[in-house]
């Protein structure tokens, strides 16, 4: 998970939650104030309609029904959400239009009190208002049916009061929803603009080639990513200089090697001149250890200087396109001194390829694999190198379906097969040739053969710098060993 | 022919120069980059041979001050550096061949056999491989007839008469990129390279007919055809360590 959505995440949840939990706790506590503030007003109106009723009936102007009649005296019909009653003994003396004729509360309490109940389709939370003054001065006497006992009904809707009171609290409350969300988009935009130095830190580094070592131009404003950056940047320009280090001493010992063996070769080379300019016989006994020895001596030195400069950790590749048929006319070409001396016969069957690769290494792997191929198949023997182009054969399938579309960028598929009438490698031992120093039959390795064991090794760091694959098989053809080196490039066709 | 030999080693100048004096070259040797600039603006090399690692000044530098002011000075570059890589900056640069260290000497004085043929100035313009002399001044082609049962290697080389073989120009020109080269095999590509310049047309099968009409008229397997690869003529085997 990346750093950014962790902290979006959790901050925007965090936030989300606890203010729900304080919104909840608002709505909770508004609305019993609300409540409270309902009863209140229910509690002033019907003070009001009392002190109304007292005005009205010291006036005299009010009317006076009988039981049988029911007229009752409406009040105006104002628009108010309230129902109100008011009794004077059994007889309704004054209702609004929504309240019914019989009375809204059992008439038989005696005390203030406030209710909820049920008329016109309704519920209805109501306030019942008894005359106390008359209440009171009757508390000793029985009560008698004349002095009339006035009572006050007022109601109003529940639903009415409870979306009152949430109309109230959602007004609150909605402007908190709308800061969430703004808080949210804050929240992203700001983490994402405090990563963003860190962003760019993993993309450079990302677009770094494992061997690539130069220090990093980036711009950095905030001062821990600036510490990452000079500590990478001086643990790149240490590694380069090991590195360097490293590669310079191949170079240095590969020359402090290379010129005096070039001395002892052109002095064996005037030696044996000089002895056969003096008539000396058999001088080829004597000089022929020696000059196989110099030869040895540098293959084994130019092998080591292979090793080291194919080594996938520390090679500066330089890829291009490359053209395998004359790179293998060329690698052909070089050996043929030694293909001819042992009188074997070379074929190479290949179109024209082109592979993307180092050329360097592609020839040196192509030398060393050809050179094998020489040296351990007998005279008169025969070796066969050819390429295929994998690709093509797919290409021309999709020709066929009229699916030819993606020409710009394919996978090509190229395989180099180099065959041998030799008596090839036991099947035990293909995974062991590829390690240094070895040689086939391990001791028992046939001395007389130039070679030193990292051929191969050198083979492999070259496959496997190019991300190709190497299969080692028993040739059908010609009875010996079969190398297959496959490559599968995407290459942007021009 | 004189050579100016840039080596700053010692010891391998010392052998090179016995080498190359018993071969009937005229050696002289310098060991520093700036030491040979100041002797090649004087007086006449025929040629240069250049070691790569000089302790003044780098040898591709030398090699780029003498291409500026001798155009056509022949510079063979020996180097004991990574050896593809600056063989490729070398022939960059204009040098005309290149040798890795160690190198065979054969390897060496073949090379400046070429070079010599090209200047003119070699004691003899024939190259003679087995039974066939090709004469690079007058053009012309002879087969020996060997007077003996002794074999081809027979030095008298006098006592046989030469038969002269006619080809035309194109062919004559196959035959001696192959005999100049002898050891080495030649592609297609790099035989019809020396045929035909920029934008002549060439005929996909034009080696193959003058091939095949040179082999006519040649001994038996004289040219040999490697499969895929190109051509070749074998080298004499007159190395005395085989």
């Amino acid at each position: 998970m990346s750093i950014r959505r962790y902290l979006v995440l959790t901050l925007v949840s965090i936030l989300t939650l606890i203010t729900f939990i304080a919104a909840i706790h608002g709505y909770k506590a508004s609305m019993v104030r609300a409540e409270k503030l309902f009863e209140q007003q229910l509690v002033d109106f019907a003070h009001i309609v009392k002190g109304l009723h007292h005005t009205f009936d010291k006036k005299g102007s009010y009317l006076i029904f009988d039981g049988s009649q029911q007229s009752v005296n409406t009040a105006p019909n104002f628009k108010t959400s309230f129902a109100f009653q008011v009794w004077q003994g059994h007889n309704l003396v004054i209702q609004s239009t929504n309240s019914p004729i019989k009375p809204i509360i059992s008439l038989q309490h005696s005390s203030t009190h406030f209710r909820e109940v049920n008329f016109s389709g309704q519920r209805w939370r109501s306030i019942y208002l008894a005359n106390e003054k008359s209440n009171v001065s009757n508390s000793n006497a029985p009560m008698e049916v004349y002095d009339e006992k006035l009572v006050i009904i007022v109601a109003q809707p529940l639903d009415k009061q409870f979306l009152l009171a949430q109309e109230v609290i959602l007004a609150a409350v909605t402007p908190m929803i709308i800061a969430i969300i703004l808080l949210s988009l804050l929240i992203y935009g700001i983490i994402t603009h405090g990563l963003k130095p860190l962003h760019k830190l993993t993309a450079a580094l990302s677009n770094k080639q494992s061997n690539d070592f130069t220090p990093l131009t980036l711009h950095v404003d905030n001062t821990e990513l600036t510490h990452v950056v000079t500590t990478l940047n001086q643990l790149f320009e240490r590694l380069n200089l090991a590195f360097e280090r490293e590669r310079h001493f191949a170079a240095d010992a590969a020359h402090e090697l290379k010129t005096p063996l070039s001395v002892l070769k052109i002095n064996v080379h005037n030696l044996a001149q000089d002895l056969n300019d003096k008539g000396k016989n058999n001088i080829t006994n004597l000089i022929k250890p020696l000059s196989v020895s110099v030869d040895r001596m540098g293959h084994v030195i130019d092998q080591i200087l292979h090793l080291n400069r194919t080594n996938p950790e520390q090679t500066y590749q330089n890829q291009k396109i490359v053209k395998l048929k004359p790179l293998l006319q060329t690698v052909i070409a070089d050996l043929y001194l030694s293909i001819a001396n042992k009188q074997q016969t070379i074929t190479l069957n290949t179109d024209d390829v082109m592979l993307q690769g180092d050329e360097l290494s592609l020839q040196l792997m192509l030398t060393n694999l050809i050179s094998n191929a020489n040296k351990y198949t007998p005279k008169n023997g025969e070796i066969k190198v050819s390429v295929k182009d994998l690709s093509r054969d797919e290409k021309k399938l999709s020709h066929n379906k009229k699916t030819n579309e993606k020409t710009n960028e394919k996978t090509n598929k190229i395989v180099i097969i180099i065959e041998d009438s030799g008596n090839g490698i036991t099947v035990e031992e293909y995974h062991r040739v590829f390690d240094r120093f070895y040689r086939v039959g391990g001791d028992q390795h046939d001395s007389s053969v130039l070679g030193c064991g990292l051929g191969l090794t050198i083979v492999k760091h070259i496959v496997d710098i190019h991300r190709a694959d190497i299969v080692l098989s028993q040739s059908k053809s010609l009875g010996g060993l079969c190398v297959e080196v496959l490559f599968e490039q995407n290459i942007e066709r021009v | 022919m004189r050579i100016l030999l840039v080596e700053d080693d010692q010891g391998l100048a010392e052998a090179l120069q016995q080498s190359l004096e018993r071969e009937g070259f005229v050696v002289d040797h310098l060991s520093r980059g700036k030491q040979a600039l100041t002797a090649l603006a004087v007086t006449t090399h025929d040629m240069v041979i250049l070691d790569l690692g000089l302790p003044d000044m780098d040898g591709l530098d030398v090699l780029k001050q003498i291409r500026s002011k001798i155009n056509d000075l022949p510079v063979i570059i020996l180097t004991a550096r990574d050896s593809i890589d600056s063989k490729v900056k070398g022939l960059d640069y204009g040098a005309d061949d290149y040798l890795a260290k160690p190198f065979d000497m054969q390897e060496l004085l073949a090379r400046l056999r070429v070079i010599e043929r090209r200047l003119g100035t070699a004691s003899s313009s024939m190259i003679i491989i087995e039974r066939v002399v090709l004469d690079t001044a007058s053009h012309k082609v002879f087969l020996m007839q060997p007077l003996s049962v002794n074999g081809p290697k027979d030095k008298k080389n006098d006592q046989q008469y030469k038969v002269e073989v006619h080809f035309s120009k194109k062919e004559f020109m196959v035959l001696k990129a192959l005999m100049e080269n002898a050891g080495r095999i030649q592609s297609r590509e790099q035989i019809e390279s020396k045929l035909y310049n920029w934008g002549e047309e060439v005929l996909s099968n034009a080696v193959e007919v003058h091939i095949h009409k040179l082999r006519k008229n040649l001994p038996d397997k004289f040219i040999q055809n490697i499969r895929g690869v190109g051509y070749i003529i074998n080298r004499p085997q007159t190395n005395t360590l085989n």
